[in-house]
């Protein structure tokens, strides 16, 4: 897939989403709230994510560090 | 019934704010600090036959045991800080064929780290403001992490962005850790080519440049947008791996461009379906100038077995192209410019497969001191290469709570 159509798809799905968001008053995020709801790396994930730093040529993107700090990358 | 119970619970609410707006002329401002404290052990091993050190062919085995803590403190409600520091020994066949020497201090290597961060919340907003830094050392190789970071809510909280620059400051030399030196002295090459200095650099800076947007979509559902931009200068091939060329004679230490641009772009969404089922799903595309063009997908389903006990099958497919500088064993030609065996920049996919559980009690266990959680989590990584590795790692969360008066 052209580098470009995955953006614009990506750029529309984040579109639709954003126009789809409604106010979530905070008494109704019980939900949200929940401890595996949590958005980005969990605790116990981050290990995973270093050994796939050390493994893979690709890094960063909200998991994990992207280059540095180890002579892995 | 329940329109009863509502009913109550708003009158209780009411009556609740009302008692401390009655209390507000005596009160007294209150420092409130918390410490969290993580404590993690994870281990994590695996086989192949492809090692860079030894040009593409050669064991990869390999068993890393990685003990870390990480404590958060919340001075105050604006102030908190944090300290994490670990350590990673690592056991590495191939890395024991830098000098063919199996006695030697390569076969058993430690990577020990500590890194601090400073927080900071603006008074009349919901922003951060963050610094950090630290330090972490191996024995042929230093790194100094600084960073900074900020983060802003917006007022119904159903949005943040966060931003952050971290900068790393490398060293590549080995001798900081040896009781003969104590300071760095060269950079270490494979054992028969000692012969030439390959590189006159030994130094790698690396810029990473990251941004976060979390929305709230739904009661049920939010989503997270991670865009980065990464940039590295200086030395970035590893100078102790091997390449071998189509003459079947000639042998060199690996030669990467000294600079690499790099752009991953992820996407997470987090549903709670149902009243026990959440599914975490996470996607990232990643491209950079070495010629890697990389997809991840990752699902997770934490079920909620009962109020306190979360089990989570989990799987993750990765797929990449080759970087332009990768040829296997004795495949280079001499004239080649930049060149490299290491199959972690050949073109591949993985999968990996595993299960997390979490029991997470909240429970008071001694006065002030809480147990949060204990995690455990187990995956299995296999590489469409021949390479598989497992790694597991085990969380105990406690927190500790106090009120100070000001």
């Amino acid at each position: 897939m052209p580098k470009c159509t995955f953006i614009y798809i990506l750029l529309l799905l984040l579109a639709f989403v954003s126009s789809s968001c409604h106010t979530v008053k905070p008494y109704q995020r019980a939900y949200l709230n929940d401890e595996n709801m949590k958005l980005g790396k969990a605790n116990n994930e981050k290990f995973s994510e270093s050994v796939h730093t050390y493994r893979e040529g690709a890094s960063g993107g909200g998991n994990g560090k992207a280059s540095g700090g180890c002579s892995c990358n | 019934m329940k329109k009863k119970i509502l009913a109550f619970g708003f009158m209780l609410s009411s009556f609740l704010s009302y008692g401390q707006r009655a209390t507000d002329s005596v009160y007294k401002k209150q420092k409130i600090s918390e410490t969290d404290i993580q404590i993690l052990f994870s281990y994590y091993n695996q086989n192949g036959d492809h090692s860079a050190v030894t040009g593409g062919v050669g064991t990869e085995m390999l068993h890393v045991y990685a003990p870390e803590i990480i404590v958060n403190h919340q001075i105050d409600s604006l102030n908190s800080y944090t300290i994490d520091g670990g350590a990673d020994v690592i056991t590495s066949a191939s890395a024991d064929n830098i000098d063919f020497n199996k006695s030697s201090a390569s076969r058993i290597d430690t990577r020990s780290y500590l890194n601090v961060s400073y927080q900071r919340k603006l008074k009349h907003s919901d922003t951060h403001l963050g610094i950090s830094t630290g330090q972490s050392i191996e024995s042929a190789y230093r790194s100094t992490p600084l960073g900074f970071s900020f983060d802003h809510k917006n007022a119904s909280g159903t949005r943040e962005i966060a931003a952050s620059i971290q900068c790393y400051f490398d060293d590549l030399r080995w001798g900081l850790l040896d009781p003969d030196y104590y300071h760095p002295i060269t950079v270490v090459y494979p054992y028969e080519l000692r012969n030439k200095k390959w590189f006159t650099n030994y130094q790698r800076y690396s810029y990473n440049l990251s941004f976060a947007l979390y929305q709230a979509i739904n009661r049920r559902m939010q989503f997270a947008l991670f865009p980065e931009l990464v940039y590295q200068k200086g030395l970035l091939c590893t100078p102790f791996h091997r390449v071998f060329f189509n003459d079947h004679y000639t042998e060199k230490v690996e030669n990467l461009p000294i600079q690499r641009w790099k752009i991953p772009l992820a996407i997470q969404l987090n549903i709670f379906a149902g009243n026990r089922t959440i599914i975490r799903s996470y996607y990232r595309f990643y491209w950079d100038d070495f010629g890697i063009t990389a997809h991840t997908f990752k699902l997770e389903v934490p079920v909620k077995l009962s109020a306190t006990f979360t089990v989570a099958p989990l799987v993750r497919f990765y797929t990449q192209t080759a970087a332009k500088y990768f040829e296997p064993y004795a495949q280079h030609a001499l004239d080649e410019e930049f060149y490299t065996s290491d199959y972690d920049l050949s073109k591949f996919n993985s999968y990996e497969i595993g299960l997390s559980l979490r029991y997470a009690p909240h429970a008071q266990f001694i006065k002030k001191y809480f147990f949060q959680e204990v995690a455990l989590r187990y995956a299995y990584y296999e590489r469409t290469n021949k390479l598989n590795g497992s790694m597991i790692s085990l969380l105990f969360d406690i927190n500790h709570s106090g009120k100070k008066s000001k």
